[in-house]
């Protein structure tokens, strides 16, 4: 295949590999945010489809060196990608964990930098996980029938990685002159001290993340309590960490259900909580749930220990009937 | 009875006087428009009767003792459902009635909040009345130009935070009335605060509020609900893991509290605040109300309990006793735990120290 059938055939398809690209990405997108994330907090860059130009596909099939295509189009497998750049190293597992277990595609792991590491252990430089997914069977999205042979690539990588690779991509790979070897050392030098800082990130969010009220996902289930009961969507602030951490020690496996036990007994609560949503405070967080039940079983420590003013816990005193000041 | 999810709708002031120096009545003041209270001002409002009558108040449950058409009681079952213009004309036969009931001149003068609402999650009507007593206090001033900072002293100020300036009763409409057979007590639930009450001595003193005015009288309960709560203490203070030392002074606290405070209520809470620290005195009130008293404070009747509080008892496995008047006990008898010789395991065998201060005038 010359280059004039080589452009022509990749014009005729670039539809095919962009309806497969939007659906990998659409995909990836509806698992993350069913298992719990909000997308605009996930992703550190928002994730698009992109498909390689004629002229880097073209330069990338017959000029690049030490690249030797026997049937250069098919084995181009990143004419469609998709890249993923997330805080975590954990983030990175949880995508991986959904591409693996997904039916939609069958998956090729090309590199995975923990892999990487073990064969070259002494060695610092590039790091991301790339798999090829491929569709199953023939099928059709959008209007356009996608054969199973079309690849997508997905890269995934953090966010300290990806400004490796953005750094090392165009200002090395594209570098008009040779590169001296201070300059490579440099480069690996700021490698090993990204991949020492995503290891102190991954402690650090560990430990924050250590306690009874992620362990019991106390915050989820308040949550979805209060949907239920009022059918408005809380809107959670800073301030319920505070009194989360302030009544840590109350925090524990059955507090959801003592809590929905609790508004069952209290269902009149329903209707304090929607007619004061709109004055705002405590009353649009789930937290509130909490407070009350605090209020009736545990006036004391809660006055003794709450972190706001008290007139933030009169109006919900009212509701309750409960005595602050006898 | 538990002061939940209530609102208040009408609310009206008049004024009472104190006796003139022959003691002559002085007539009411009477308002004829309902007070209008602005969001803030009426959350207020509201948080006064709530720390007046709500959870863990000193309020206490009363029963209704005078049916006679022209008593209080019988005003209020008229009164509640009034149209608001007859409402404002016949509220002010809460303050005439408040007025016959201060019968002498040391019972000083005050407004009369009459309010109505609805309370608790059928929304159930209640009446409302406080009577607050008017004071004098100062006013923060911050001059503009200096920012120096004076006071102004302000001759007449009420319903400042803190309930012991101000009386309040509160008639709750019973959920599912009962029977006309018990009378107004079957279809209204009474809640009185007052300070006085709980006061040392302070029974007499409060009744012309509690009875003469509002019709009250204690419940037949009191002498009940006064042993479930020793009950309950006692059972609370047993399974504390505290040293016996510790569980000893408890005991004495209880019965103390009980028999020698001449008080005529018996508040939890405070009782929980002396003894107990934060969690534990939530653990208390926990335990209560599991165990059924009532959310808020209640009168004193030692009657179920005398022989009870008369005496304290110690008792060992082995069939040793100390047994001693509580009073004596308390000063005289001491008790320590202390390590005693080493069990089977290698570990001490818990032993007890009694100190008596006195020395041995008979024994058998």
């Amino acid at each position: 295949m010359n280059e004039v059938d080589f452009k022509e055939k990749w014009d005729l398809e670039k539809p095919i590999y962009k309806a497969w690209g939007d659906f990998v990405l659409e995909n990836i997108e509806n698992g993350i945010r069913d298992s719990g994330e909000s997308l605009d907090v996930f992703f550190k860059i928002p994730p698009s489809v992109r498909l390689k130009s004629n002229e880097s596909l073209v330069d990338k099939a017959f000029y690049r060196p030490g690249k030797n295509y026997s049937d250069p189009y098919n084995d181009i497998e990143d004419k469609v990608g998709v890249r993923f750049v997330v805080l975590l190293l954990e983030n990175i597992d949880k995508i991986c964990k959904y591409i693996e277990g997904s039916a939609n595609w069958s998956f090729d792991k090309c590199k995975h930098f923990n892999l990487d590491r073990e064969r070259e252990p002494l060695l610092f430089t590039y790091q991301s996980v790339h798999y090829i997914l491929r569709p199953v069977d023939t099928f059709n999205y959008g209007g356009v029938e996608v054969l199973p042979n079309t690849p997508c690539e997905v890269q995934v990588r953090t966010l300290l990685q990806h400004a490796h690779a953005e750094l090392t991509h165009d200002a090395i790979y594209k570098s008009k002159k040779a590169v001296l070897p201070a300059v490579h050392r440099t480069v690996a030098k700021s490698m090993a001290l990204i991949e020492t800082t995503d290891d102190f990130f991954t402690d650090v969010t560990k430990k924050l993340n250590e306690g009874p009220v992620e362990q019991f996902s106390v915050q989820r289930s308040l949550d979805e309590i209060y949907m239920s009961l009022t059918q408005i969507e809380p809107l959670n602030q800073k301030s319920s960490l505070a009194i989360f951490d302030c009544f840590e020690k109350f925090v524990t496996e059955d507090l959801p259900n003592d809590i929905e036990d609790f508004m069952s007994e209290n269902s009149f609560l329903v209707d304090s909580i929607k007619s004061n949503f709109d004055s705002g405070g405590l009353y649009r967080q789930s937290v509130v749930l909490f407070v009350y039940y605090l209020l009736r079983k545990r006036k004391q420590r809660l006055m003794a220990d709450w972190p706001f003013s008290m007139e933030k816990l009169e109006p919900l005193a009212n509701d309750l009937g409960v005595s602050l000041y006898s | 009875m538990q002061l939940i999810n209530f609102s208040v709708d009408r609310i009206i002031i008049h004024q009472v006087f104190q006796r003139g120096p022959e003691g002559e009545k002085i007539k009411p003041l009477q308002s004829h428009d309902f007070t209008r209270f602005d969001n803030t001002a009426m959350d207020a409002f509201k948080s006064r009767v709530r720390d007046a009558l709500g959870d863990g108040s000193k309020a206490v449950q009363m029963e209704i003792v005078d049916e006679d058409k022209n008593g209080m009681p019988a005003i209020v079952n008229e009164i509640v459902g009034k149209d608001d213009a007859d409402f404002v004309v016949s509220s002010y036969d809460v303050a005439k009635k408040l007025t016959d009931a201060q019968k002498t001149r040391g019972i000083p003068g005050g407004i009369v909040v009459v309010f109505t609402g609805t309370h608790g999650a059928h929304k159930h009507k209640f009446l409302g009345v406080i009577k607050a007593e008017i004071y004098s206090a100062y006013e923060k001033l911050i001059d503009k130009k200096t920012n120096e900072i004076s006071l102004k002293y302000v001759e007449e100020v009420l319903l400042t935070p803190g309930t012991k300036l101000y009386k309040t009763a509160g008639f709750f409409e019973r959920v599912g009335s009962l029977s006309d057979s018990d009378g107004l007590n079957s279809k209204w639930s009474v809640l009185i605060s007052d300070n006085q009450i709980s006061q040392t001595d302070g029974k007499a003193a409060a009744m012309y509020f509690y009875s003469d005015f509002l019709g009250c009288g204690y419940p037949e309960t009191s002498a009940r609900t006064t042993k479930k709560f020793y009950d309950a203490a006692s059972a609370f203070i047993k399974q504390m893991n505290v040293s016996a030392e510790k569980k000893i002074d408890l005991y004495n606290a209880l019965t103390t509290y009980l028999k020698v405070n001449t008080s005529s209520v018996v508040s939890p809470q405070e009782f929980g605040s002396s003894y107990f620290d934060v969690d534990t005195q939530d653990e208390f009130i926990a335990h209560l109300s599991e165990k059924g008293l009532p959310p808020t404070s209640f009168t004193k009747d030692n009657a179920h309990i005398a022989s009870k509080l008369k005496v304290r008892k110690v008792q060992f496995s082995k069939n040793v006793k100390i047994i001693a008047p509580s009073d004596v006990f308390k000063d005289l008898v001491s008790i320590e735990t202390i390590e005693g010789d080493l069990d089977e395991s290698g570990a001490p065998k818990v032993w007890t120290r009694i100190l008596v201060k006195d020395l041995v005038v008979n024994q058998e």
